[in-house]
């Protein structure tokens, strides 16, 4: 029974440790088993004495006898280190399965290499004679105390992992858990995250290792073939990926009660072990069984609400009259109770085209947006002008290949400050490529990009969404499975959350940045009006609907320069006419846009510069009422 | 300098079985796209299957033939149950590996169910040695080797010159316009796992005859070399599941031999996960549309 509960114990250290990496930051750690392993290797060579000492029988390194507490504490942190390591594998960008068979290659190559040899820890036949942390309690009641010390260390363990998977930072987590690449366009630096997740997932592996060695006294690679992570993961999904809650049922329905009950059950005919083989069946049965039945686990991952109850109409409006009280004033998103989830502005769009407009709105979707007061004053006596715009982004001779293809072949061009800018051109005229390389995404062959009169070249592009360059994707890509103003709040750049200071400090330190998060998100979804669907998971939203959630998202990065890529595709014209009007109160507010579109007239009403490129070079530029009459334009458009 | 040539000559032997495993490890995956971690298990219940039809008496190449049709059989119904149901749902390639991974623990542990834990072995097989300078092969080996070969070539023809093929190599780089196109995609999957599952029963007992004794752990260890032979080759690619099966058998059984043998397991891996980290569209070749997804 002790025994048991100690099991438990360190399974669910381990099972939570591997769902932070795997459950909540999407991370393929089929080795994981290997880092529980480490873990009680290092706290048995730290606590063992010498090898000769107890008679030369087992060969290991160090042999340290060390303090218990100092054991378990530094095979934690080696194992944390170990995380890292594995971690590093994972920068190379696989395809998931792929990276699942690198991590089962390790774990059963680390199984090969620990068995074979016989100098790090006594290969094949392993360690025995590990001293049990708390040898100084009499026999009788020291299982108790263990069992005290274990759960003791599970609670801390359980209160520590809150930290990273409840919260903003648990937000931010599954953001990359979703997409990536969205994440890195919101400025989240997801190699410097999933190392950290992998320490501390390696931190709770050794721990587990660690505890675990020190009960049962002995240590030896069957103990951790790779099919034991599998145990843990299948305890995650039945539990329900990403939900520590869950997870913990999970870790007693699965590596306990099936793998260590089925030794309580008679053994079948003569044959040894066939008990224990019937366990791994139930597992492996078990698995498919949920992948297929219920892929979300016991316990689906739970998203926390803002709005009130979700009904449409009066509801919603009345959030936005709360502690928001951000409404467009000539504009308001009338919900009304009626059946219809959006309602158009009444303030067509085109018919205020020399931006001369009255103030209010714009200064609420610039306040919403947070654009840095220095662009807004740059450009305040207002966009009419057209006199010479100062360029924020220049970009000059750049190139980028596939293979012999030469997608951008020596473009240069500049982004104006407080404008619009325009880029068309035929399909496969490197637009898009173009856009990838400004935003970072795709690695320049050549040429320069310069921001601000900055060289911003060679950064990455987290980075560059840092300083305020955010793009948005032609084909939406959101946060599945995070609700739709999660999606917006994920975007908030300097989250004191996401930092060491709020994991340490806790919720205290970003209650109150959180609450101006949640007013900001409000308010743009109110403005594009989709505050109706603001708890809705971003998975089940239209197509429609998630384009607009693209926008909303990187205006939420509080952008300097915005990189739109045909935003209006497949939009209605209703909704399309309100991206056009956001478009416009932002640049009225100081925001520097870089627009590709396909929808020419769109382009002609909101760009005062458009540059035009074929076939990896810019063909012409200026106005696009001069342009179409350019004949290299016309040509480029016809044959190109 | 003996011992290098032994060392080579081993490896051959051992690389045209790894070759055969792989051959039909690469079709699958490449053509079907789904990394199927229950090869290796499969392998395992081919050499039990093959071992008990020695059992009956019966001619060890008869046995390897009977067994790799049986097995070819098994690989369409176990598609057709498991994997295809969860392409259908759209599972994540995650999930997929993880259910192919307990599919095969489920089969691993049924096998040692049914045949007990204790090694078993096909017995010396009869038959004399051939000698190709210092090289020495006995006749099963050169047969597997032969078989090897004619199974790849006729493979390769049949990918890049046949109607088929060019049916298969589309259903691998988009499912979807396939069936679009009017490519009974159905079928065309069902083909591969036939192929790759005859393919993975003549690996089976090959492997069970080259290793003289095994057991329940047999496939999964060896289909670690079969995927190293995979990916060095480049997924999807016959001839360089062949090619690559060959460098694997030679490098490790030359490595082993300078070295400690019992190390010969941890090379072959360590030449995958270095081979998945630094060049995951194969050595030979361009590789194709699964290998260059992956990789992106």
């Amino acid at each position: 029974m002790v025994v048991l509960l100690v099991y438990l114990g360190t399974d669910l250290l381990a099972a939570w440790g591997l769902n932070l990496e795997f459950g909540v930051t999407g991370v393929v750690n089929f080795a994981y088993i290997v880092l529980v392993a480490a873990g009680a290797y290092f706290y048995s060579v730290f606590t063992l004495g010498s090898p000769a000492a107890s008679g030369g029988f087992q060969e290991y390194i160090l042999g340290m006898k060390l303090p218990v507490v100092v054991a378990i504490v530094a095979s934690a942190l080696i194992c944390g280190v170990l995380g890292c390591l594995i971690g590093v594998t994972g920068l190379k960008r696989l395809r998931a399965d792929y990276q699942a068979m690198v991590m089962l290659v390790i774990s059963i190559l680390a199984t090969t290499i620990i068995g074979a040899d016989t100098g790090l820890f006594d290969g094949n036949a392993g360690l025995s004679l590990v001293p049990n942390p708390l040898a100084s309690i009499n026999l009788a009641t020291r299982g108790w105390y263990y069992v005290a010390m274990v759960a003791v260390v599970c609670v801390i363990g359980y209160l520590v992992l809150r930290r990273f998977t409840g919260g903003p930072i648990g937000r931010t987590l599954r953001a990359v858990r979703e997409d990536e690449d969205a994440a890195v366009a919101v400025g989240k630096n997801i190699i410097g995250l999933r190392l950290v997740v992998q320490a501390v997932g390696g931190v709770y592996a050794g721990l587990s290792g660690a505890l675990l060695v020190g009960v049962i006294g002995g240590w030896s690679p069957s103990s951790w073939e790779y099919v034991e992570t599998l145990a843990l993961l299948t305890a995650i999904i039945v539990g329900g990926l990403g939900n520590d809650g869950g997870v913990a049922i999970g870790t007693v329905i699965v590596p306990v009660l099936i793998l260590q009950g089925v030794q309580f059950l008679p053994q079948i005919h003569s044959v040894p072990g066939l008990t224990e083989d019937l366990g791994w069946i139930i597992l492996g049965l078990l698995t498919i069984a949920f992948v297929f039945l219920r892929p979300q686990g016991l316990i689906p991952e739970h998203r926390p609400r803002y709005g009130p109850r979700r009904r449409a109409g009066a509801s919603a409006v009345a959030v936005a009259g709360g502690p928001a009280g951000v409404t467009l004033a000539d504009a308001p998103v009338t919900v009304a109770g009626g059946p219809a989830p959006v309602v158009v502005s009444d303030r067509p769009a085109p018919a205020d085209p020399d931006g001369n407009g009255s103030g209010p709105p714009r200064r609420h979707l610039a306040e919403l947006v947070a654009l840095r007061p220095a662009e807004a004053a740059g450009t305040a006596n207002g966009p009419a002008g057209g006199a010479a715009a100062k360029p924020i982004i220049t970009v000059t001779g750049m190139v980028k290949r596939y293979g012999g293809v030469h997608a951008v072949d020596g473009a240069s061009f500049s982004i104006d400050a407080g404008r619009i800018t325009g880029l068309i051109g035929p399909n496969g005229a490197g637009k898009s490529t173009a856009l990838g390389l400004i935003s970072g995404f795709l690695r320049l062959d050549g040429g320069q990009i310069e921001f601000n009169g900055r060289d911003i070249s060679r950064l990455p592009a987290f980075r560059r969404a840092r300083l305020g360059i955010v793009r948005t994707f032609q084909l939406p890509r959101e946060f599945r499975a995070l609700t739709t103003i999660e999606n917006l709040l994920v975007a908030a750049p300097g989250q004191r959350a996401e930092s060491l200071a709020g994991l340490v400090a806790g919720a205290s330190l970003w209650r109150r940045d959180e609450a101006m998060l949640v007013e900001r998100a409000t308010g743009l979804l109110e403005t594009f009006g989709m505050l109706h669907v603001q708890d809705e998971r971003a998975g089940h939203l239209s197509g429609g609907q998630k384009r607009m959630l693209e926008v909303m998202r990187a205006l939420m990065v509080s952008p300097r320069v915005l990189v739109l890529d045909e935003p209006m595709a497949g939009l209605s014209p209703a909704l399309s006419e309100r991206v056009e009007a956001a478009c416009r109160e932002l640049a009225d507010g100081g925001l520097s846009i870089l627009l590709v579109e396909h929808e020419l007239r769109a382009v002609e009403r909101l760009c005062e510069r458009v540059v035009v490129m074929a076939q990896g070079k810019v063909i012409s530029e200026g106005r696009m009422a001069e342009l179409r009459t350019r004949k290299e334009v016309q040509d480029a458009y016809v044959i190109g | 300098m003996s011992v290098l040539i032994e060392a080579i000559g081993f490896g051959i032997a051992l690389g045209a079985v790894i070759a055969l495993g792989a051959v039909g490890f690469t079709v699958q995956f490449g053509i079907s796209n789904v990394l199927n971690i229950t090869y290796g298990a499969l392998l395992t219940v081919a050499a039990y299957l093959g071992y008990y039809l020695l059992q009956l008496g019966w001619n060890v190449w008869v046995a390897l033939a009977v067994t790799s049709v049986a097995m070819a059989v098994l690989s369409v119904i176990f598609n057709r149950l498991l994997l295809a149901p969860l392409s259908r749902r759209g599972t994540s390639f995650v999930g997929v590996v993880i259910v192919t991974v307990a599919a095969g623990i489920i089969l691993q542990y049924c096998v040692v169910a049914v045949a007990g834990p204790d090694t078993v072995s096909y017995g010396q097989l009869s038959g004399s040695t051939v000698k190709f300078a210092d090289l020495v092969f006995t006749t099963s080996q050169l047969i597997i080797l032969a078989i090897a070969v004619v199974l790849m070539v006729a493979l390769h023809m049949l990918l890049t010159r046949t109607q088929f093929g060019r049916a298969m190599r589309a259903t691998s780089a988009n499912p979807v316009v396939a069936r679009g196109c009017g490519i009974d995609t159905d079928r065309v999957i069902d083909v591969t796992w036939l192929i790759s599952g005859a393919l993975c029963g003549a690996a089976g007992v090959a492997l069970a005859i080259s290793t003289v004794t095994f057991d329940f752990t047999l496939g999964p260890t060896f289909l670690i070399y079969m995927i190293a032979a995979a990916v060095l080759g480049g997924i999807g690619q016959p001839h360089g599941a062949m090619l690559g099966g060959m460098v694997v058998g030679v490098v490790s059984q030359v490595a082993s031999a300078y070295s400690n043998p019992a190390y010969q397991d941890a090379y072959a891996f360590a030449v995958l996960i270095l081979m998945l980290l630094i060049r995951p569209r194969g050595l030979f070749s361009a590789g194709t549309a699964s290998a260059r997804r992956l990789a992106g």
